[in-house]
């Protein structure tokens, strides 16, 4: 429980990487970003992720510079980058429909940063462009027009363009939602390959919470302009600050309630007595939300015990979810252990796979 | 690199405009005459070529230049309202409208008087001396007339026959606010009917189905397509229209009430030219027997001097009125204005 | 490097501020200088000329009653009711717009089916004949009112057919209908260009599905095309509106002072020098054309931003052997084409006709020959062809090469969608909506006869005049044609250009323009065909003798009378004026491919 809700990144500024200090962004009047806090390390993998709509792409577009915040400061490597134009902030972008240059070819595409950017490394334009075609398979392919491509292939092309000049920010604007959910899955892997090769500082922008998860070394969850939470997957997954991260990121089962009365380890809430994890402290009269993942929640005997009727049974290959009702609350439990056919079932919570989230906001 | 060199060259275009500000004045080199007319009177086989070329081997040292800007004379009584450079010597081609026009509209002299001074003024048709400042000085007049198609119909002789049945929609004229033969028309209409009865006379007409067309030119052209059966215009229409294989037919002269109006043309100098005895030259010079009978002759209009014969071919088939009327000068100032405005409304909103 | 970078990037502020500083020059401050006489007088503001306009009849007809008397307007429209409504006077701004309203639904009527035929047929030379639907809109109106009247006059071409054809004679020269059809001869292309392109734009995939859902042909169309048309048809119709509310040498050429519009009576008020009430006439004009031209634009934005991808509709071979002349439609657009053919190319094959037709009916090569003499003739003054050809040609690349960039760099600015974009976009739409007499006028006022600055007469005259007035005629049309192309690229592909280093100039250069070229031609052959047929400003402007052009000398050939008062000279050397016109059009067309509007 490193986060709390009101989500502040605490990880201290370096030299490099991306720094955002207070940023809002405001439309016609209306709050597009509200104070946004948070900083990226050099090299690191960073997600933003939230339902369309939360200004994730409006975060991005800002440290890209084409969205001036109206308020706070933006730093790249260690230098606000107030005034400073897109073309000038050294970074590269790659966005959810491949925007290539319909006008030029492939490796016309691939170069075409490096018109006003020297390459790394002194190398000449043509042997860059031709490196960056080989970093993402696509050596052979430089003459073919852009339209010529699938999908795939346009992504590939366009990530390395964004990246032929060697830029200090690789910013991704949801750049696999296009494409259909296997070469999804293949390219994400591509893209966190290519990014471990090089090294670069990515910021990157989904809407998809298990992409966030699978790709990230950090992950901001993002709502209604605000950010809800940010650390590591593992971190967001397994310990939500809010109900909102509870629900948006993976399956989860939650029980709201005041609390009317206290006796460690136990709790009533809403007249019902709960166990509580081991070290949680609440007292009488709070609003608390209690969080248990699907897959805690075992068939037979745990620390509490519910009885719950079976509605729905979905095969999912590698397990089987489970729809239950338990008092006119639903509740999701995903095991591979299912073989009962018969409706009353038992489940077990363990204390520890509890999650207590105060909902003092 | 192609594209940028396009920017750039724009850019320079507007540079450019901004030197060539302020470097362009009247070229008033020490012998040039810079005379301002109408673009018909300049070019080759005109009055103005031959008078250019032979006024220029009388006079060796000068030079003629024409300038025709395009809205013509108003553009002098302009530059003088507004004090800009009048930009040439003389006007050639003025009209009394246009004579008094400047005068309602100004409060100095456009030109200066020569009265007396210029030699051969003395044989001016006295009917044609329009300035009774003697500023300007008439070298040539038309008459205005009708042209009909004697196939279609009589010549109708008179104003209120024009009103009859048999003349329904037959007679094309010309805007008396632009057209020259067109308000002289019309000045000719109100000579005979009167200032306060010629409304109802031109509203008969219109009602008779009679066709205002903006200039000469067009309605000529209309009458030649025949759109209709006559047209007015000049009374020296046959000088143009003869000849073995042409049908004089159409090209018949019809006088009203034995009448036709004239429509003198006059030059004058302008007052703030360095050039006046030049100019003075070449009055004199326009007003010889000679340039009187070329003038007449390419021009096709009569000379306005007494007994100059232009050519046999132009005194057969050039047909002057028994009786020539037209509005004097004083009896055009702080009416012709009004009598054109009232008519052109009634035209307008018919 | 840095220089360069920093030229590129100040270069679209800088192209916005020199085309608003040329067009201060050029536009406002002229015409500024007649309007304010309409509104100063004496040193100080004044509201009299104004109302002695508006209240009266003769101007406003029964709409002066507004401002005599507005208490009586109530029981003056209930008196009017109760007596079944009787014709009232329109007054000249009535009749005017009543003139532009019937030209207007002439031009839709003429134009629609032109639309259909482009966008749902397939046939031989489609493409060619999309490309000349832009020619008549370019056509200087003295050639196209002498077309006219060679086609439809009583001796006209059309005449002859129909004597022939044993179906008597029409008699409309100098009627309100000649006027309505030489301004649909102009308004109609604008029409079949602007739905043509609205009905390739719609998606197949709609009409699919309504007709999948259960609906008919006709109710698809009625329920999926012509929501989708409509706009553009309105956008056109407007327009129309406009131009044809403001027109001026048509109705002058072939309407004659009976039929006189708004537009007239000003040219006649300044000849008379009542310069105080053609400016106040001209200030109601221009007041009434910007409202309307604020709408169109509006309307405009809002049509640009519902436009969709998609498949468009296939279109069908026009000609499918004998069964052509069984199919009801494809019959009706047979007919169609024989009206088209009559109004569109009649007016300018009459005119080549007339070009080497003598008086007598016989074929006769004297207006070439005099073209000719004029060529080789020595009198100072001769207007000659080839000069005017020539001038023609370089004023038109001069005008092409200063009203590209400043229309696109308005196209620019008028595509980011800023708040009151849409008004200064109507600002600098103006030069559409102010009329040419009133620009003349101003241009005379100004620059030719020069304006007093730190105690000099500064003149701005010659060919950089000209070429500057044209580009202010002619950029709109950039304008009209890049803007709408520009809003409807992806801005991810600037954003992305722009993240690889590429300033806001070289994402234009490299990027936009080239993806946008169809529209880039389309402006760029407006510009050009626009300056080419230019007359007003280019006489006012050419300092000297010599700076005629095409449209110039065509109007000189008139009043020439060496051969008698004959058209002949003067459609020789129109078409001339169309020939090269037309070849312009087909090497800009080569040059950069298809064009829209």
């Amino acid at each position: 429980m490193t986060d709390t809700a009101d989500a502040v990144d605490r990880t201290p500024s370096d030299e490099s990487g991306v720094e955002l200090d207070g940023i809002s962004v405001a439309f016609d009047g209306v709050t597009a970003l509200d104070d946004i806090s948070l900083s990226v390390a050099e090299g690191e993998f960073f997600t933003l992720v939230g339902p369309s709509g939360c200004g994730k792409t409006t975060t991005l577009r800002a440290i890209a510079g084409f969205e001036p915040p109206t308020e706070g400061t933006i730093r790249i490597g260690g230098r606000s980058v107030e005034g400073v134009p897109p073309e000038e902030r050294d970074i590269g972008i790659v966005f959810q429909n491949y925007a290539l240059f319909p006008n030029m070819t492939v490796r016309e595409n691939v170069g075409y940063g490096l018109r006003f950017r020297d390459s790394p490394g002194d190398q000449s334009p043509a042997a860059r462009i031709d490196e960056l075609l080989d970093l993402v398979d696509m050596e052979g392919m430089g003459d073919r027009d852009p339209t010529e491509l699938s999908g795939g292939q346009q992504q590939r092309v366009a990530l390395a363009r964004a990246l032929a000049p060697g830029p200090e920010v690789l910013l991704l604007d949801e750049p696999l939602s296009a494409l259909d959910a296997q070469l999804r899955e293949r390219l994400r892997v591509t893209v966190r390959d290519i990014q471990q090769e090089l090294g670069i500082t990515t910021v990157y922008v989904t809407h998809d919470q298990a992409e966030a998860l699978a790709i990230s070394d950090r992950v901001a969850v993002m709502s209604d302009g605000r950010l809800e939470q940010v650390g590591t997957p593992e971190a967001i997954y397994r310990e939500p600050a809010s109900r909102f991260v509870a629900t948006f990121i993976g399956d989860n089962n939650l029980f709201e309630g005041t609390v009317t009365d206290t006796a460690p380890p136990r709790a009533t809430i809403d007249g019902q007595p709960f166990l509580l994890p081991a070290g949680s402290e609440v007292s009488a009269g709070e609003s608390v939300t209690l969080t248990v993942r699907p897959e805690a929640i075992e068939l037979g005997d745990g620390d509490a015990t519910l009885t719950v009727t079976v509605d729905n049974v979905e095969f999912l290959g590698d397990a089987y979810r489970l729809h239950c009702d338990w008092q006119g609350q639903s509740i999701l439990v995903k095991t591979s252990a299912w073989t009962q056919t018969d409706d009353a079932v038992e489940l077990g919570i363990d204390r520890d796979d509890v999650r207590i989230i105060l909902d003092s906001d | 690199m192609r594209r940028r060199r396009f920017l750039q060259q724009a850019g320079a275009g507007v540079g450019a405009a901004t030197f060539l500000a302020g470097c362009n004045t009247a070229p008033t080199g020490d012998d040039t005459l810079t005379i301002a007319t109408y673009s018909s009177f300049t070019g080759e086989d005109t009055a103005g070529a031959w008078l250019k070329s032979a006024f220029e081997e009388e006079h060796s040292d000068a030079t003629v230049e024409f300038t025709t800007p395009e809205n013509g004379f108003n553009q002098f009584i302009q530059r003088k309202q507004q004090g800009a450079p009048i930009g040439a010597d003389m006007y050639v081609g003025l009209n009394t409208g246009e004579l008094v026009r400047a005068d309602e509209q100004l409060d100095e002299d456009l030109f200066r008087s020569f009265e007396g001074t210029i030699e051969g003024s003395e044989g001016v048709k006295e009917s044609l001396r329009i300035d009774p400042d003697g500023r300007v000085l008439p070298y040539d007049t038309g008459y205005i007339s009708l042209v009909y198609d004697e196939d279609e119909v009589e010549n109708p002789g008179s104003f209120d026959a024009l009103l009859e049945p048999e003349y329904e929609d037959a007679l094309i004229t010309q805007n008396a606010q632009q057209s020259d033969p067109g308000r002289a028309f019309l000045l000719w209409s109100i000579h005979e009917q009167g200032p306060d009865s010629y409304l109802d006379y031109w509203e008969g007409l219109l009602d008779n189905g009679v066709q205002v067309i903006s200039d000469w030119e067009p309605a000529y052209q209309a009458y030649t397509n025949e759109e209709a059966p006559m047209v007015v215009s000049y009374s020296t229409d046959q000088v143009f229209y003869h000849g073995p294989d042409v049908d004089m037919s159409r090209h018949q002269v019809g006088f009203l009430n034995d009448q036709g109006y004239a429509n003198p043309e006059a030059m004058g100098v302008f007052a703030d030219t360095d050039q006046s005895e030049l100019a003075r030259q070449f009055m004199e010079f326009v007003l010889s027997e000679r340039a009187q009978a070329e003038i007449a002759v390419r021009n096709v209009q009569f000379p306005a001097i007494e007994g100059v014969t232009p050519s046999e071919e132009f005194d057969e088939y050039a047909l002057e009125p028994p009786n020539p009327v037209t509005f004097t000068y004083d009896e055009l100032v702080g009416n012709v204005g009004t009598w054109i405005d009232d008519w052109a409304q009634l035209v307008a909103s018919n | 490097m840095n220089e360069r970078r920093w030229a590129e990037r100040l270069a679209i502020p800088l192209g916005f501020v020199l085309t608003v500083a040329v067009l201060a020059v050029v536009f406002y401050y002229p015409v500024w200088s007649v309007f304010s006489q309409a509104v100063w007088s004496d040193g100080g503001p004044t509201l009299a000329p104004l109302l002695d306009v508006l209240t009266d009849p003769f101007y406003t007809g029964v709409a002066h009653y507004l401002f005599t008397d507005p208490l009586a307007v109530p029981g003056g429209i209930a008196t009017w009711l109760q007596a079944g409504m009787p014709a009232v006077e329109l007054g000249l701004f009535g009749f005017t717009a009543y003139q532009a309203l019937l030209s207007t639904v002439a031009s839709v009527a003429l134009g629609l089916p032109g639309a259909y035929l482009l966008a749902r047929y397939e046939f031989t030379g489609r493409e060619t004949l999309r490309s000349l639907t832009i020619l008549p809109f370019v056509l200087p109106s003295i050639m196209v009112a002498v077309g006219f009247v060679a086609m439809f006059g009583s001796q006209g071409f059309l005449n002859d057919v129909l004597g022939l054809l044993g179906l008597g004679s029409i008699e409309i020269l100098y009627t309100l209908e000649i006027i309505v059809l030489a301004h649909a001869f102009y308004n109609a292309p604008l029409v079949t260009r602007l739905v043509a392109a609205a009905w390739e734009s719609v998606d197949v995939r709609r009409v699919e599905t309504a007709r999948a859902m259960g609906a008919s042909r006709m109710r698809a169309f009625r329920d999926v095309v012509l929501p989708e048309l409509l706009p553009s048809l309105l956008t056109a119709a407007l327009l129309t509106f406009i131009f044809t509310f403001m027109s001026f040498p048509i109705v002058l050429a072939l309407g004659g002072l009976r039929l006189a519009t708004v537009e007239v009576w000003i040219f006649a008020r300044v000849q008379s020098l009542a310069l105080a009430e053609a400016a106040t006439l001209a200030t109601i004009e221009t007041v009434l054309s910007l409202l309307l031209l604020y709408v169109y634009l509006r309307y405009e934005d809002r049509q640009s931003s519902a436009s969709s991808g998609g498949t468009p509709l296939a279109r069908r071979p026009f000609l499918v052997g004998w069964n052509t002349l069984t199919d009801l439609r494809r019959i009706g657009l047979l007919t169609y084409g024989v009206v088209a053919l009559a109004v569109f190319v009649g007016p300018l094959l009459s005119l080549v006709v007339e070009s080497v037709t003598g008086p007598n009916g016989a074929f006769t090569t004297a207006y070439y020959e005099f073209l000719l003499s004029r060529q080789t003739a020595t009198a100072s003054g001769t207007t000659r062809p080839l000069p005017a050809i020539i001038n023609s040609l370089v004023f038109g690349v001069g005008t092409l090469l200063l009203a590209m960039p400043m229309g696109i760099v308005v196209a620019v600015v008028a595509t980011r969608d800023l708040p009151g974009s849409r008004l200064a976009e109507a600002v600098l739409t103006a030069p559409l909506a102010v009329s040419g007499v009133v620009l003349g006028i101003g241009l005379l006022q100004t620059l030719v006869f020069g304006t007093v600055l730190f105690g000099h007469r500064f003149t701005v005259l010659g060919p950089v005049a000209i070429v500057l007035a044209h580009a202010i005629a002619a950029y709109p049309f950039v304008t009209r044609n890049v803007a709408p192309a520009l809003g409807s690229l992806d801005d991810r592909l600037v954003d992305a250009a722009r993240s690889l280093g590429a300033t806001r100039t070289r994402v234009m250069l490299d990027v936009e323009l080239p993806l946008i070229g169809a529209a880039v031609t389309a402006g760029a052959a407006f510009a050009f065909a626009i300056s080419v047929g230019e007359f007003d400003s280019t006489v006012l402007l050419a300092s000297n003798v010599d700076s005629y052009t095409m449209p110039v000398a065509l109007e000189r050939y008139i009043g020439n009378r060496s051969l008698g008062p004959s058209l002949g000279p003067a459609t020789a050397m129109a078409t001339v004026l169309l020939a090269i016109t037309a070849a312009s059009f087909v090497v800009i067309d080569r040059m950069g491919g298809r064009w829209d509007l």
